[in-house]
C-alpha cells in the first residue's frame, strides 16, 4: 500500500523570516527550485502557480498564510497526463525556531491512488529543500543537475 | 505486515570521498553527530561503535563497506531503554550528481512499536542536516544538545 503523505524535516541556520521569504518569493525560488518561480499574491484563497521558463507546471490555491510560521497551498500538476491527480494534493510548511536554527517541516499529502505523482514529488522535495538550505546557509544554491532527479520529475 | 523503514535523502556539495570520511571517521562524526564518536576499521564483519563522552551508545557490525559508494551496518542502541529491541540496519548510498553528492540513508528492520523507531525518525534529520552544514560551511549546526543528544542516536 502506498503511503498517503510525504514528510521531510530539515534544520536550517537562518531566521523564520528569511526562510519565509525564501518560501514565498519567486526571486528566491528561481535560485533553489530548479529555476521555478512561485507566483501568487499569497492572499488566502488566491491562486498559486509554479512557472518554469514561462511554462506553468502546477497550480493551486493558498490555504494558510501565517507569516512566519505556517504556509499551506493546494497543489495540482497540470503539465503531464501521467502525473495528473483527480484531487488536488496539499502542501504544508511549518517553521519552528529551534535554538539558533529553524526546523522546517514539509508535509505533502493527498496521494491516494496517485503513486506516480507521489514518487515524483518524493524525488523532487529533498533536492529542492537541500538546495534551499545551502542557499540560506552559504549564499549559494546547489548545482544539482535536473536530470539527476530521474525521469519522473523532468518535464516531458 | 512490512516492518517500518525510515528513508532520508539529502544533497551535499562535497565529494563522495569526503562524505565517506565524514560518515566513518570519529574525528569527523564527533563534530556534527552531537559529539558521538565512531570507531571501527570499517571492514565487512568488523564491529563498530559510537561513544558519547567515552560511553558506548550504539554498536553493531559492518555489513557492507564499499568506499565511497555504500556503507551498511547493523544498529543496536546501548541504553537500558532500547537494548532489548530488535537489531535494525542502516544503509548509506552515496551517488555523485554533478558537483553534488546525493546521500540516501535507509534505516530499516525497525520495530514498529519500539522507542528506536520514534527516536531515529526525529534524530536522522538533525544528524544529516548537521552533516550537510558541516561539509558545506565547515560549521556544525548549533542544535540544542539536550534535545539532539537524546533523540539523535542515543535512543
Amino acid at each position: 500500500m502506498s503511503k498517503p503523505e510525504f514528510i521531510y524535516v530539515t534544520y536550517i541556520e537562518t531566521t523564520p523570516e528569511k526562510l519565509w521569504e525564501a518560501l514565498t518569493s519567486s526571486e528566491f525560488s528561481r535560485k533553489y527550485w530548479f529555476g521555478t518561480e512561485l507566483q501568487s499574491n499569497w492572499k488566502i484563497g488566491s491562486s498559486f502557480a509554479l512557472v518554469t521558463n514561462g511554462v506553468t507546471s502546477d497550480v493551486g490555491e493558498v490555504l494558510e498564510f501565517d507569516r512566519p510560521r505556517r504556509l499551506s497551498y493546494t497543489f495540482n500538476h497540470i503539465l503531464r497526463d501521467d502525473l495528473r491527480n483527480a484531487e488536488p494534493t496539499k502542501v504544508v510548511f511549518t517553521l519552528e525556531p529551534h535554538g539558533h536554527l529553524v526546523k522546517l517541516t514539509l508535509t505533502h499529502e493527498g496521494f491516494a491512488g496517485a503513486d506516480k505523482l507521489r514518487n515524483a514529488i518524493s524525488a523532487g522535495w529533498p533536492a529542492i529543500l537541500s538546495s534551499l538550505k545551502s542557499l540560506l546557509e552559504t549564499g549559494n544554491p546547489l548545482a544539482i543537475p535536473r536530470a539527476a532527479l530521474g525521469k519522473e520529475v523532468q518535464s516531458s | 505486515m512490512s516492518k517500518p523503514e525510515f528513508i532520508y535523502v539529502t544533497y551535499i556539495e562535497t565529494t563522495p570521498e569526503k562524505l565517506w570520511q565524514a560518515l566513518t571517521d570519529g574525528d569527523f562524526t564527533e563534530r556534527y553527530w552531537f559529539a558521538h564518536r565512531a570507531a571501527s576499521d570499517w571492514n565487512v564483519g568488523s564491529n563498530y561503535h559510537f561513544t558519547l563522552d567515552g560511553e558506548k551508545r550504539l554498536e553493531g557490525k559492518v555489513l557492507i563497506s564499499d568506499p565511497p559508494r555504500k556503507l551498511a551496518y547493523s544498529w543496536n542502541g546501548c541504553s537500558e531503554e532500547v537494548r532489548r529491541e530488535r537489531t535494525s540496519r542502516v544503509t548509506f548510498d552515496l551517488e555523485p550528481r554533478g558537483t553534488v553528492v546525493k546521500l540516501t540513508m535507509t534505516h530499516d528492520d525497525l520495530d514498529e512499536a519500539g522507542v528506536t523507531f520514534r527516536g531515529i525518525a526525529e534524530g536522522w534529520p538533525m544528524v544529516l542536516a548537521s552533516l550537510k552544514s558541516f561539509l558545506e560551511n565547515g560549521q556544525i549546526l548549533d542544535i540544542p544538545r539536550p534535545i539532539a543528544a537524546k533523540e539523535a542516536v542515543s535512543v
